[in-house]
């Protein structure tokens, strides 16, 4: 009996120490994401005044009297009721209609979506086949050129944003390589072009949907690829029935690793793309730096948070869903 | 040896020539020669590493061979690319697709033929219905069974229905029963389908049961090549004997040689023999070893009543199987000697540790081997 009890007391102090391990990735959460996210959520809520901080605060106190002072006179209940009594509650949708009406922001929206897409999409193009020719070379060189994918991290990325400024600009290294071979005899205009942010967008990215990728295909079990071959497939219809299909959880975590931060991303439209390249990040920069308008800047954040989750939530559901139909 | 003389008249089915396989230094196949017969079921056996998932694979266009050429059903298959050859493989870790439910597993080799559906389907079903698999065909791979695994490995590589299917250790993850209800199924296949064969394997017994021919495969080389029975009761060298089922080797010296007749002294067995030998012995060789195999003594606490030769000896240890007990019994020059009996009586007065036993053995279960 008492075996049994000590037993259950050892599962229940697992059980116990396995909710608290669960529990401290939340409270990372809570801390570093939903409290800010809370804050700016707030913000958006609210009108804007010259002031500091410049915005209105969500309570304001009618009362005119500190609660310290009410609850010294009333007491701590009573004190707290009456005060609660005075507060007003100020909330504003104006800034989200506001992001609706004037066509910029939607403009920008749709702009930011496609770039981050296309960029993406020539991520995946160009870092699949690099991933699975790091997956399938021998141990050594392999090391080698994952070196190769990282080393660029070891450079700051702003600097490295530079150097394709150095690159792309009209006397820049392009232009005089190309006018020196002869292809071209007029330099490209590139820099401060849409093409110089896809360059850069791409560049930058690159290693987040390599890496992924190759975790995932370094994995793949050759001798799946020898069996297709053997029971009748081309080497085409082997990657389409079995690589790209097992890959599936590398490409998805690639896409979202570069089309997230891409969506928002502000350094590289900012120093490569022209005036008339309109990202979100540029846009929540200005409305926040230069109209020091907080509860603007914060709509625009939270719909652009909105963008972003609703869509992965929608495909997570789904996913879950197809998981239970399967069993 | 009728088996034999039926297969020598068959057309060679598949000839492999000189074939090697070299990683760097290392030599996993090592110049192998081998010709085998339309409809056969052929068993490559040998230890762990010795090379018979290089030779398939080999066979399978999965590795291109360093030297030599295969050619199958009059066509050199050497540098002809794995999915445009008439042969299925069948894995060592079935390698089941793990995306794919079974039938999508199984149906994969018809789909890429580009087989109408509606007779994959019923060619699927089919097939499953062969292997016993019928009610799993919306499972994934990782909701069956080991055993469920292999048949599904079966059926994806029998359906095809290759010239030559090629299986890896095709029984290495099933128990006893399930073991030797598949050996039949594959047999039953075998002749229904006409398919040619080739089971790799490193369990003697599954060999035996199964096969026509065998080849002993030993550090990338065929030692010897024949029916189970064959190369059990009519080993090469001392590596074979010791490797295909239990043997007891004790060394002996040459008295005489004959034209068909060698006489030996083996003071382990007893004294002087004399053995029917065919072979032939390089003249300055004195010793050689004689052979028994534990099942052809047999064990008595009296003397045997007839004149075979006998000896004495104490048993030392002895392990009950069920069907059968194996004794070790130690003879009087300190040798040990294996015996195994047949319980054939459920009341039989087992002998004991320590009895004082005797064994005999008919002289012409005595064999002799120079290498
Ligand atoms: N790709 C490879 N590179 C280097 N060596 C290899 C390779 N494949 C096999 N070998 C070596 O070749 C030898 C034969 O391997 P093989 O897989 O043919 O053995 P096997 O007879 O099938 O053994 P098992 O019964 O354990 O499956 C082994 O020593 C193995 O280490
Ligand atoms: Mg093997």
């Amino acid at each position: 009996m008492s075996a049994v009890l000590a037993s259950m007391d050892a599962t229940f102090r697992e059980r116990l120490w396995k909710k608290f391990i669960v529990f401290i990735p939340y409270l990372w959460l809570l801390l570093f994401f939903l409290t800010p996210f809370l804050i700016v959520f707030k913000i958006s809520f609210a009108d804007p005044v010259v002031a500091q901080p410049p915005f209105t605060p969500l309570f304001q106190n009618l009362a005119e009297t500190s609660l310290l002072e009410i609850i010294k006179e009333l007491g701590f209940f009573s004190g707290i009721a009456s005060y609660i009594q005075y507060l007003s509650i100020s909330i504003t949708f104006d800034n989200y209609l506001y992001l609706f009406e004037d066509s910029l922001y939607v403009v920008t929206y749709i702009n930011s979506v496609k770039l981050a897409f296309i960029s993406t999409c020539f991520c995946l193009l160009i870092g699949y086949p690099i991933a699975y020719g790091i997956a399938r070379s021998p141990q050594p060189t392999r090391n080698i050129l994952l070196l190769m994918v990282v080393i660029p991290f070891w450079v700051s990325f702003l600097l490295r944003v530079y150097a394709w400024m150095g690159i792309l600009k009209t006397k820049g290294l392009l232009n005089g390589f190309l006018l020196w071979t002869g292809i071209i005899d007029q330099p490209l205009e590139l820099l401060y072009t849409d093409t110089a942010v896809y360059i850069g967008m791409i560049y930058s990215y690159l290693p987040f949907m390599i890496l992924p990728l190759y975790a995932n295909l370094e994995r793949l079990d050759i001798r799946l690829l020898e069996a297709a071959a053997d029971l009748g497939a081309r080497p085409w219809r082997v990657f389409k029935d079995i690589t790209f299909p097992l890959s599936m959880p590398g490409v998805v975590a690639g896409c979202l690793l570069v089309f997230i931060p891409a969506i928002g991303e502000y350094v590289i439209p900012a120093l490569l793309g022209g005036a008339d390249t309109l990202m979100i990040g540029r846009l929540l920069f200005d409305e926040f730096f230069m109209n020091r308008d907080w509860p603007v800047a914060s709509a625009v954040a939270i719909v652009l948070l909105m963008l972003l989750v609703l869509p992965i939530v929608y495909f997570q559901k789904r996913q879950n869903q197809e998981l239970l139909e399967q069993q | 040896m009728s088996n034999d003389n039926q297969t020598t008249k068959k057309q060679p089915f598949i000839e492999i020539k000189g074939i090697s396989k070299h990683f760097g230094d290392f030599v996993a196949v090592n110049k192998v020669d081998l010709t085998i017969f339309k409809g056969e079921l052929f068993s490559i056996l040998g230890a762990s590493g010795s090379g018979k998932t290089t030779l398939l694979r080999v066979m399978a266009g999965l590795e291109t061979p360093t030297e030599g050429s295969i050619i199958i059903d009059g066509i050199d298959m050497t540098h002809i690319p794995p999915y445009e050859r008439p042969v299925n493989i069948m894995f060592q870790n079935y390698a089941l697709f793990p995306h794919m439910t079974v039938f999508d597993n199984v149906a994969y080799g018809l789909k890429k033929e580009k087989m109408p559906k509606g007779e994959i389907k019923s060619k699927v079903a089919q097939m499953l219905e062969l292997v016993k698999l019928s009610e799993y065909n919306h499972r994934k791979p990782d909701q069956l069974s080991g055993g469920q695994s292999q048949r599904v490995a079966l059926a994806r590589a029998l359906i095809k229905q290759p010239k030559v299917l090629l299986l890896d250790e095709p029984m290495a993850a099933l128990d006893k029963k399930l073991k030797q209800n598949t050996a039949f199924e594959l047999v039953n296949i075998q002749e229904e389908l006409g398919v040619t064969f080739i089971i790799v394997t490193h369990d003697q017994e599954e060999a035996m049961t199964l096969s026509d021919r065998i080849a002993v495969m030993e550090e990338g080389k065929f030692l010897q090549i024949g029916p189970p029975s064959e190369i059990y009761e009519n080993p090469r060298s001392k590596f074979i004997a010791d490797f295909v089922g239990n043997i007891n080797m004790f060394e002996a010296t040459i008295l005489s040689k004959q034209a068909s007749k060698i006489v030996v002294n083996c003071p382990t067995l007893g004294g002087q023999h004399e053995i029917d030998f065919n072979g032939s012995i390089a003249d300055d060789i004195e010793s050689i070893t004689l052979a028994i195999r534990p099942e052809k003594i047999m064990i008595n606490n009296q003397p045997p009543s007839s004149e075979n030769t006998y000896i004495k000896g104490i048993v030392e240890d002895f392990g009950y199987f069920g069907n059968l007990s194996i004794y070790r019994v130690k003879t009087s020059d300190g040798n040990i000697i294996q015996v195994s009996k047949q319980n054939r009586y459920r009341s039989e007065r087992i002998i004991s540790w320590d009895d004082e036993v005797y064994l005999s053995w008919e002289p012409s279960n005595l064999l002799l081997l120079t290498e």
